[in-house]
């Protein structure tokens, strides 16, 4: 199914919101919008969803502290039982647990930053090398471009949607047909 | 935007004053000096006391005399035999010296006992024998329950505890006010504009600053006249006897402290003052005059924060650290400081949610509740992360000088030493972790009173085992003390609400703030 899609270009974060603000409540459905930095305050006009990365970085968090246990009671208390190190002899992995917190917020915090970020980039499907999504490479620099598909807005002509986008403040517009 | 203190909040602050004062009373005149037991074996005591001789120390050997007559036993309170005269006597003194080098500057205990445990009708040996291993509790442990419970001690003289407690609570609301005008220069210096309808709120926590400086003046001259034992570095006697503070006789004698509180509260009431004034003042310029007030407070916000990097580090030596005088800690400063901003934000925290509830700031949204919400769950961790770390380095290198200072707390004030670092830890990094619970009121309101109190008794921790040792004891006195200061200062914060509106209308940023979204 082939499917018109309207990309419409802004030099200015606050003019991009106002402009998605108005087609919100023209009822238009934005699918999307490109920028190079957040906009703080898109997410709700757009109806994007709340992300869920805090939710995985939680769980990448917990699964590091998890395996950082395992590892230096492993180490540390099983395999070399009772090593004199500074006095403080690994017999008992409870009686000297503050010398492992150090290696349990190290480890928990790396796996948390880890997953969360790559996380994101499959999420994004912006792994090294991928291809790059946004419509124009601009949106990386200094253009903000708003992305309104046909298919979902199934209210309005191609011509209704092109004229209430050209009301809003925009530099370029621009059509393409997707597959 | 204007705010005046209802009659309600009048009625309910004043009435937490008044209660607390009135348990302050009952709780001051029920105050009592406890002696301390150690069991040496089922049938022997050894028992000091630290404190000042209030009553004959002879009636408090009467009284405990009695109460083991009663349980079939008599007391030989070491003074008396042939034998054991000598082997206790010297006993008792190795071990008061070794407490009072390791465990306080002070020399050595008021007064110490040797008591022996005898049976007061002639038994047997057998019967003796099987007294000594039979029975649920030696003798020695039923001596030794009554002195650590206090059923027999001797009647405060010099109201150590009430001393330490009057510190202990001019300190946390005298930080309480000093991070609210952290933060106000902070966020002057930094140029935010999100805060910018919560500055007001600011303003009126740090005017209570005077409350507690007020408090800790009266301890410091009180402790320099020689009326209360917190501080051991001021007493001449102790220093002449003990080396380690000898040492740092140049840092911390009378004129040299008076110097730096001074200072310090100099400084800090100037800023106050100074930000207080110039803000209520920028409400009637025009815009051009207000946009240079703003940028002339932006510099002395800078200006500020260079005071107060190095006065909040010398100010918890000063009169925190150093009652514990021989012992040192390059983190106390900013374990101090991190606590003093945490409990801050706590207080703008439930400010804000009161002053939104009474409808009373229609500019703060969800977003500014929000960032502050960030700030406490963010604070706690710092709080935490410094406590952690000195607590680990010391634990972990166990120099005696060093680790002392957490052998008394360990041993002490167990309980609320540990329960107070699990709650002010677990409970943020639980309850406020998620984006929600920091803009939900139920939560932000119960978490930010668990943890208020529980830095309270942070700063308990912090005094109480340097000035009270062992002796020391939760109760009404405590608690009525901490209400008369938490409604004085409530009451004073909501007063000083009401001097100016609570939106600086000439602030640069204020459309910044107005449209704040997180």
């Amino acid at each position: 199914m082939t499917d018109k899609v309207i990309y419409a270009m802004y030099d200015d974060d606050d003019v991009t919101k106002e402009a998605c603000q108005s087609l919100v409540d023209n009822g238009v459905h934005v699918a999307d919008v490109f920028s190079p930095f957040p906009i703080h305050g898109i997410d709700p006009i757009i109806g994007i969803k709340h992300t869920r990365l805090g939710i995985a970085a939680f769980m990448y968090g917990i699964t590091g502290l998890l395996l950082a246990i395992i590892a230096t009671r492993y180490f540390m208390v099983s395999d070399w039982h009772g090593i004199n190190i500074g006095g403080k002899p690994n017999f008992s992995y409870l009686e000297n647990i503050p010398s492992f917190v150090p290696i349990l917020f190290e480890f928990t915090v790396l796996c948390a930053a880890h997953g969360m970020a790559l996380t994101y980039f499959l999420r994004n499907k912006t792994l090294p090398g991928m291809p790059a999504r946004n419509p124009d490479p601009r949106t990386t620099d200094d253009r903000f471009v708003v992305e309104v598909r046909l298919a979902e807005n199934s209210n309005f002509s191609l011509d209704q949607l092109n004229d209430m986008i050209k009301e809003t403040g925009i530099v370029e517009i621009d059509e393409k047909t997707i597959k | 935007m204007e705010f005046q203190i209802s009659n309600k909040a009048k009625k309910v602050t004043l009435g937490l004053m008044g209660v607390g004062l009135l348990l302050l009373i009952v709780g001051f005149f029920f105050q009592k000096e406890y002696l301390f037991p150690t069991v040496l074996s089922d049938h022997e005591v050894y028992v000091e006391y630290w404190g000042e001789q209030g009553e004959k120390e002879s009636d408090v050997k009467a009284e405990a005399q009695e109460a083991m007559a009663a349980l079939g036993y008599q007391l030989d309170f070491g003074d008396e035999g042939e034998e054991h005269q000598n082997h206790g006597h010297d006993a008792a003194e190795e071990h008061g010296e070794e407490h009072s080098e390791e465990a306080h500057a002070h020399q050595s205990p008021t007064f110490d006992w040797h008591i022996h445990i005898k049976h007061l009708e002639a038994e047997g040996h057998d019967a003796h024998a099987a007294h000594g291993h039979g029975h649920d509790s030696a003798p020695s442990e039923s001596l030794a329950a009554m002195f650590t419970n206090g059923d027999i001690s001797m009647s405060d003289s010099h109201f150590r505890r009430f001393w330490s407690n009057l510190l202990v609570n001019g300190f946390f609301f005298f930080g309480i006010a000093l991070g609210a005008l952290f933060y106000l220069a902070l966020h002057y210096a930094t140029e935010s504009g999100w805060g910018v309808v919560l500055l007001r709120i600011m303003e009126a926590i740090m005017s209570a600053l005077p409350l507690g400086m007020i408090i800790l003046v009266v301890v410091f001259i009180a402790a320099t006249l020689g009326l209360n034992h917190i501080y051991p570095w001021m007493d001449s006697d102790v220093v002449a006897h003990d080396d380690l503070i000898w040492g740092k006789v140049a840092y911390l004698n009378k004129p040299f402290f008076w110097i730096r509180i001074i200072c310090y509260f100099g400084v800090f009431a100037y800023f106050m003052n100074w930000f207080r004034k110039t803000s209520r003042n920028q409400d009637s310029e025009d815009v051009e005059k207000a946009t240079a007030s703003h940028f002339l407070m932006y510099r002395r916000g800078a200006l500020f924060l260079v005071f107060f990097a190095v006065f909040s580090s010398t100010m918890s030596w000063d009169i925190i650290m150093s009652i514990d005088t021989h012992w040192f800690s390059t983190l106390f400063g900013w374990y101090t400081f991190s606590g003093i901003w945490l409990s801050a934000m706590i207080m703008i925290m439930m400010v804000t949610l009161y002053l939104k509830h009474k409808g009373n700031l229609e500019f703060v949204n969800s977003s500014h509740i929000h960032d502050v919400g960030k700030w406490m769950f963010a604070l706690s961790f710092l709080w935490s992360y410094l406590w952690f770390s000195q607590f680990m380095l010391i634990w972990y290198s166990n120099i005696p000088e060093e680790v002392i200072y957490f052998v008394t707390r360990i041993e002490s004030y167990k309980f609320i030493f540990f329960a107070m670092f699990v709650v002010n830890f677990v409970l943020p990094m639980i309850f406020l972790m998620s984006a929600d619970t920091k803009k939900s009121w139920p939560y932000l309101i119960f978490i930010g009173l668990v943890i208020f109190i529980g830095h309270w008794f942070d700063v308990f921790c912090m005094v109480m085992p340097g000035t009270l040792f062992e002796e020391w004891n939760f109760g009404l006195l405590e608690i009525g003390m901490f209400m008369t200061f938490l409604g004085t200062f409530v009451f004073l914060v909501l007063k000083a609400l009401g001097k100016s509106s609570l939106v600086q209308n000439n602030h640069p940023f204020l459309e910044e703030s107005k449209h704040h979204h997180g």
